[in-house]
């Protein structure tokens, strides 16, 4: 793997260049699925490239000292890692590029997160800090699941490398994980029911209340490129190898969407749930998972 | 479980929006801005005394008056309208306009009185007090 | 530009007093009926976030501040709407001590829609004129077209 390859794959496919129209395309699928299913018209189909490129057009407001300092660089840095974590996917099989790990996926991944939580404390504002702590709280509750989930895919597996485990015959505790990793998504995505962290009638904005203009742009754009790897990270534990190159891509794409539908109807199905029975929840799911996982892992060694 | 069954209902039922710029219909008895015909109008001041929020207003001279109705600060209550004697108001079963400058929809008239009847010229036969008179007697 | 912004009006809504009806009624034109979001209408959490300022009631002696403050937390070109009757010409309550007037006192309003209180249809209506409005605007301009630093 040598610079060029890796910066192709980090900026043009699957990369930067490729990942941010599929972004605008899922964000805009979340929102046409969630009306059409509330009986809506949503809205056209360029909305988010309508609503980024309004956003560069507005004036920010001006901000001082290190929290204004910090305020700017953070949705750069939470752009950049998110940008990574697509690059790092294995769409193409047996591709090169990035020695795709697992566990630097998962890091970037959360990178977006506590950048967020950054960013609500930095901008001084109370519906900030209030915000900022619960996706805090949250975070800490659904990563317990999250990287449990990881953990025992990789280790069931006996690697951490996405494109083995790709390209490895699927097994028992893989879609025990990938179930818990798809109970995950709606908290990392700030989807209903745990969209406790950006309530609008009860915080205004949350975390982003002081954000502006371009900054913001980048943010959004940060949250679409969340839901690209998020997703593609569940297809990518999910889809059959198939011999044929372009077949397995189409698979890994229609996996992809179909995973956005099946959030957004989990989105317009549930309620927002409050920060304790999220917490809650995280909690007796991941002790669900414990008790399955361990059972069997029993099961089949016993078996074997 | 029930929410997802509704759920599949609405995505088989399509949507209900009606698309912008359509509008759906307004009801029977709507109440939008108010008409005013001039030629009913007999000057009684009623609609201005009722309205609650001063949207009509009335300036009396001795040959004419001006009766003006200003949209922006009417709150369609129908007031004006149902205390007209003589059926000069009507209220438009439409949604009012939506304007870009205050007042610009303010209409005002100006409206003649008609002029005095004449005094008569003559005083009253005197025959006609006679032969009253002289019933009674 | 104009063109995205034509299609992405991002709503901030602010009761300064009003009894509410207004607001119910602005609330109303998201759901599915009138669907504003067919227009790209999305109603912000922030005001920071909203490119258009939907303001209902009549201007009450408290709000005074509050609506001055949103208004210059609003980034970038801006439009204002003062929807209903209130806004306008403080309405019914013409004659009360606690106002402090029609909002066109106090910052400058693009569209004001009729009613009390409008309809949903009509609020759209004034929305979309407020959008074409506001695309165009320049981005260093303030909202009555002089230029800002």
């Amino acid at each position: 793997m040598n610079l060029t390859s890796a910066l192709a794959r980090l900026l043009i496919f699957p990369g930067l260049l490729f990942a941010v129209p599929i972004a605008w395309f899922f964000l805009w699928t979340e929102r046409k699925a969630v009306a059409v299913m509330q009986e809506r018209v949503g809205p056209p189909f360029m909305q988010p490239f309508f609503d980024f490129i309004k956003l560069m057009g507005k004036r920010v407001p001006e901000r001082s000292g290190i929290g204004g300092r910090l305020m700017k660089a953070l949705p750069l840095i939470a752009l950049a890692s998110s940008a990574g974590a697509v690059g790092l996917l294995p769409v193409l099989p047996a591709s090169g590029g990035f020695t795709g790990d697992l566990i630097l996926l998962i890091a970037l991944l959360e990178v977006p997160s506590m950048c967020l939580i950054a960013a609500g404390f930095s901008s001084r504002s109370i519906f900030g800090e209030i915000g900022s702590s619960r996706e805090a709280i949250l975070s800490v509750a659904y990563n317990v699941v999250f990287l449990l989930a990881i953990v025992s895919i990789a280790a069931a597996q006996h690697s951490f490398r996405l494109e083995t485990l790709a390209q490895l015959p699927a097994s028992p505790m893989r879609w025990l994980g990938v179930l818990a990793i798809f109970v995950c998504l709606p908290a990392k995505l700030h989807l209903n029911p745990f969209s406790v962290a950006n309530a609008e009638q009860e915080i205004y904005a949350g975390p982003l209340t002081e954000y502006a203009g371009h900054e913001l742009a980048l943010w959004n754009l940060a949250h679409g490129l969340e839901w690209v790897a998020a997703t593609g990270l569940v297809a990518t534990l999910v889809t059959p190898r198939v011999g044929i190159w372009w077949l397995s891509i189409v698979l890994f794409a229609v996996i992809a969407f179909a995973v956005v539908l099946l959030l957004s109807v989990v989105a317009t199905w549930t309620a927002r749930l409050n920060i304790d029975s999220a917490v809650r929840f995280y909690w007796r799911c991941a002790l669900v998972f414990i008790v399955l996982a361990l059972s069997s892992t029993l099961f089949l060694r016993l078996h074997s | 479980m029930k929410m997802l069954t509704m759920l599949l209902q609405n995505l088989r039922r399509g949507s209900l929006t009606v698309r912008f710029p359509a509008r759906p219909a307004v009801s029977e008895d709507y109440r939008g801005l108010v008409c005013f015909d001039a030629t009913r109008c007999s000057g009684c001041s009623m609609c201005a005394f009722r309205c609650t929020s001063r949207a009509i207003t009335f300036r009396n001279s001795k040959t004419d008056y001006k009766w003006s109705y200003e949209p922006g600060q009417c709150t369609y209550c129908g007031a004006c309208v149902e205390g007209c004697q003589s059926n000069a108001l009507t209220m438009e079963q439409a949604c009012p306009p939506v304007y870009l400058a205050p007042g610009a929809l303010k209409t005002s008239y100006t409206i003649q009185r008609n002029p005095p009847a004449p005094k008569p010229a003559a005083p009253l036969p005197a025959q006609g007090a006679n032969s009253a008179a002289g019933d009674a007697a | 530009m104009c063109y995205s912004r034509r299609h992405s009006p991002w709503l901030f809504h602010m009761n300064s007093g009003s009894c509410n009806g207004c607001d119910i009624e602005l609330v109303a034109s998201l759901t599915p009926l009138y669907d504003a979001e067919q227009l790209g209408v999305c109603l912000q959490g922030s005001p920071r976030h909203a490119d258009i300022l939907c303001i209902t009631g009549p201007v009450t002696r408290n709000s005074v501040e509050a609506i001055k403050t949103v208004y210059g937390q609003v980034c970038g070109p801006k439009a204002v709407v003062a929807l209903g009757s209130c806004p306008a010409s403080t309405n019914v309550f013409i004659d009360s001590r606690v106002l402090e007037g029609p909002l066109n006192k106090h910052i400058p309003v693009d569209v004001f829609v009729p009613g009390c209180p409008p309809r949903p249809d009509a609020i759209l209506q004034g929305v979309a004129k407020a959008v074409e409005i506001l695309a165009e605007r320049r981005t260093n301009k303030a909202a009555n077209g002089e230029e800002l630093a």
